[in-house]
């Protein structure tokens, strides 16, 4: 089903607006394993995820909190096991239709449209959810209502002055909060933050920190975090998921995880102090 | 009324100076002057020059649509002006009468081959990435010549098939004079073609401008990206593909109007795959006015660079070895080349189009 639209997708899963209940898992996976050749990068996670919560994965390096991620945004296909969006199995569907459905993601890796103005990529995005990115009878223009909207959520992430800029020509903070732009200009109902502050300085991540503190204070939308800055973590999430070698150590709220014997031996080295 | 942003400023000032600004008027002296050259250069020479000018200015527009714009190298763009030439030839050259129906038929077959084709040729690029699916192209281009010119029976082989064109596209047709020049078959042709090739610049430029022009973009930049936002990258890109080989094919069919026939080497040849491509970086990548300035470049260097050899021996009578340099002019246009790309990376216009940027206080988007 190679032309399938935003439409038909909803329809197909029966997804239309429909009023998902807090106690309901908005994500779930069900034994989600991916092996790359012998190596066993996750293995069997069988995780859940509460509409409008912010729960963090972390882990130490090579743990496959990245693979997790990708496997529940499409970007790679579980060997074994399943995704679930709101009950519904999403395993098979491609990156683009999981978009469509309201999962939108930033990459751990700036990912962004280089040769486009920063305002360009915002409208981009916005297209995308907005259903005329194939227009081509009409000239962009014609759309103030999304250069409006695109403005809007650049000075939601404190960009707007660099609107007309060549987005290469932006810092790697700037590049960062352009991401988080471009993700909230699809309205998802869940993002997906891989490290929103990797590579950033010292001065850059009390920026990205308030924005994400202000979409989780909206309580409108459920969010998953990949991030190495434990104290950003803990201040921040409602939940947090240990991987340790690919499989669940611990999973709990902050101060269980930050108390987990399990979690102190396997990724803070034994000890209790925070970052 | 609530206050403007930035971008509504802008906008508005854009809109304003649309009509009054320097490359709008530089524009409209570039497409009176295509509309004058008959009048100011009454001879068949600059007439040619200028129609192969504007045919391949608009060619390699479209096939910049595909490079400059969705970042896709085809190297059988080409073959799609063959396919619009043969068709044209074989409706009103081989199998029908040169009538104004059989043209119009002809237009209409090239079209739905190459619609079909284009589909198979994208297809291909959901298979093959980056530089295999310019090899995957090439080697079709190639087996389309091979095609053109094994079926004799069918297209000619080398030597083509000749036609003549009907009514008032026919040479010797003529009208009479007008301010001093003959209105000859030859010359109606001539803005016919000024015509739709004027109407498929501006459909491109549209094309471009309109949100799929900006997605397509944004799959050049980030392919990934584009599909994590939600857009069906493969659509898009087929899109990309089958409008521009489409423009492809309408050129073809309108350079065999004015040739008068159809052969592998004229419409379906390497060489002028490897031209368009000289255009395109001479002009400069996903500029679409590149093309203009690329087609300019070369086809005055093609033009005139042989007759170098006579007025350097009217000059210099004695410099031989200045004879011997000027007899290898394609030594001198590679040197030309070579020198437009050292001092102009990105192209003629992309680097006229960074100086004004540098020079403009607001960048435009």
């Amino acid at each position: 089903m190679g032309l399938i639209c935003a439409g038909s997708v909803k329809r197909y899963l029966g997804l239309c607006k429909m009023n998902a209940k807090n106690t309901e898992p908005i994500i779930e996976t069900k034994d989600l394993t991916i092996r790359f050749g012998g190596h066993v990068a996750v293995d069997h996670v069988n995780f859940q995820m509460q509409l409008f919560t912010l729960k963090s994965i972390i882990g130490p390096n090579g743990a496959g909190k990245t693979t997790f991620f990708n496997m529940l945004t499409g970007q790679y296909k579980p060997t074994e096991g399943q995704v679930f969006l709101k009950g519904q199995d999403i395993t098979n569907l491609s990156p683009a239709d999981r978009t469509r459905l309201g999962m939108g993601r930033s990459f751990q890796l700036t990912n962004i449209f280089p040769m486009l103005s920063v305002l360009e990529n915002v409208r981009v995005a916005i297209q995308s959810r907005e259903g005329f990115g194939l227009n081509f009878w009409k000239s962009y223009l014609h759309f103030s209502d999304a250069e409006d909207e695109a403005y809007e959520l650049l000075q939601e992430v404190l960009l707007d002055e660099k609107w007309s800029a060549t987005s290469a020509e932006l810092t790697h903070g700037e590049k960062r909060k352009l991401e988080i732009a471009i993700l909230l200009a699809l309205k998802p109902e869940i993002l997906f933050l891989d490290e929103p502050t990797a590579g950033m300085g010292q001065e850059e991540v009390p920026a990205i920190l308030e924005i994400l503190q202000r979409i989780k204070e909206a309580r409108d939308r459920t969010l998953l975090l990949v991030e190495h800055k434990m104290d950003m973590i803990m201040s921040l999430s409602d939940t947090i998921m240990v991987l340790q070698e690919g499989r669940i150590i611990a999973d709990g709220e902050p101060d269980e995880i930050y108390r987990s014997e399990a979690v102190q031996e396997a990724y803070l080295g034994g000890g209790t102090t925070r970052e | 009324m609530a206050e403007q942003t930035p971008v509504q400023i802008f906008r508005r000032q854009e809109r304003q100076k649309q009509y009054r600004s320097g490359t709008f008027f530089l524009k409209l002296a570039v497409l009176l002057l295509f509309i004058l050259v008959p009048f100011l250069f009454p001879s068949f020479k600059s007439l040619d020059l200028a129609l192969k000018i504007m045919i391949f200015a608009v060619l390699v527009a479209s096939f910049d649509i595909l490079l400059g714009y969705t970042g896709i190298l085809s190297f059988g763009h080409v073959m799609f002006f063959g396919i619009g030439a043969y068709s044209v030839a074989l409706l009103i050259g081989k199998y029908g009468n040169p009538t104004y129906i059989n043209l119009v038929i002809g237009f209409i077959v090239a079209l739905g081959i190459t619609s079909a084709l284009a589909l198979i040729v994208s297809f291909l690029s959901l298979r093959v990435k980056a530089i295999f699916f310019a090899m995957v192209t090439l080697a079709i281009a190639e087996f389309a010549i091979i095609l053109a010119t094994k079926l004799s029976g069918f297209t000619g082989g080398e030597d083509g098939i000749i036609m003549s064109m009907p009514g008032i596209f026919k040479v010797s047709f003529n009208m009479g004079k007008f301010l001093g020049v003959e209105i000859t078959g030859r010359l109606i042709t001539y803005y016919f073609i000024l015509v739709v090739c004027l109407g498929l610049f501006l459909l491109m430029i549209r094309f471009i401008n309109s949100p799929l022009g900006r997605v397509m973009q944004a799959i050049r930049d980030n392919e990934p990206r584009a599909e994590a936002i939600g857009y069906k990258t493969f659509i898009v890109k087929s899109i990309s593909i089958c409008f521009g080989c489409l423009v492809s094919t309408i050129l073809g069919g309108l350079y065999a109007m004015w040739v008068g026939y159809a052969n592998p080497e004229s419409v379906l040849g390497i060489p002028i795959m490897l031209d368009v491509l000289l255009m395109e970086i001479v002009g400069g990548m996903g500029t679409l006015y590149g093309g203009l300035a690329g087609a300019a470049f070369l086809e005055f260097a093609h033009s005139f660079l042989p007759d170098l050899q006579n007025f350097a021996k009217s000059l210099f009578p004695g410099a031989h070895f200045l004879h011997a340099a000027m007899e290898r002019w394609l030594l001198i246009f590679g040197i030309l080349f070579i020198m437009v790309v050292f001092f102009f990376p990105k192209g003629i216009i992309g680097s006229v189009q960074d100086f004004m940027a540098r020079r403009k206080t607001a960048p435009s988007i």
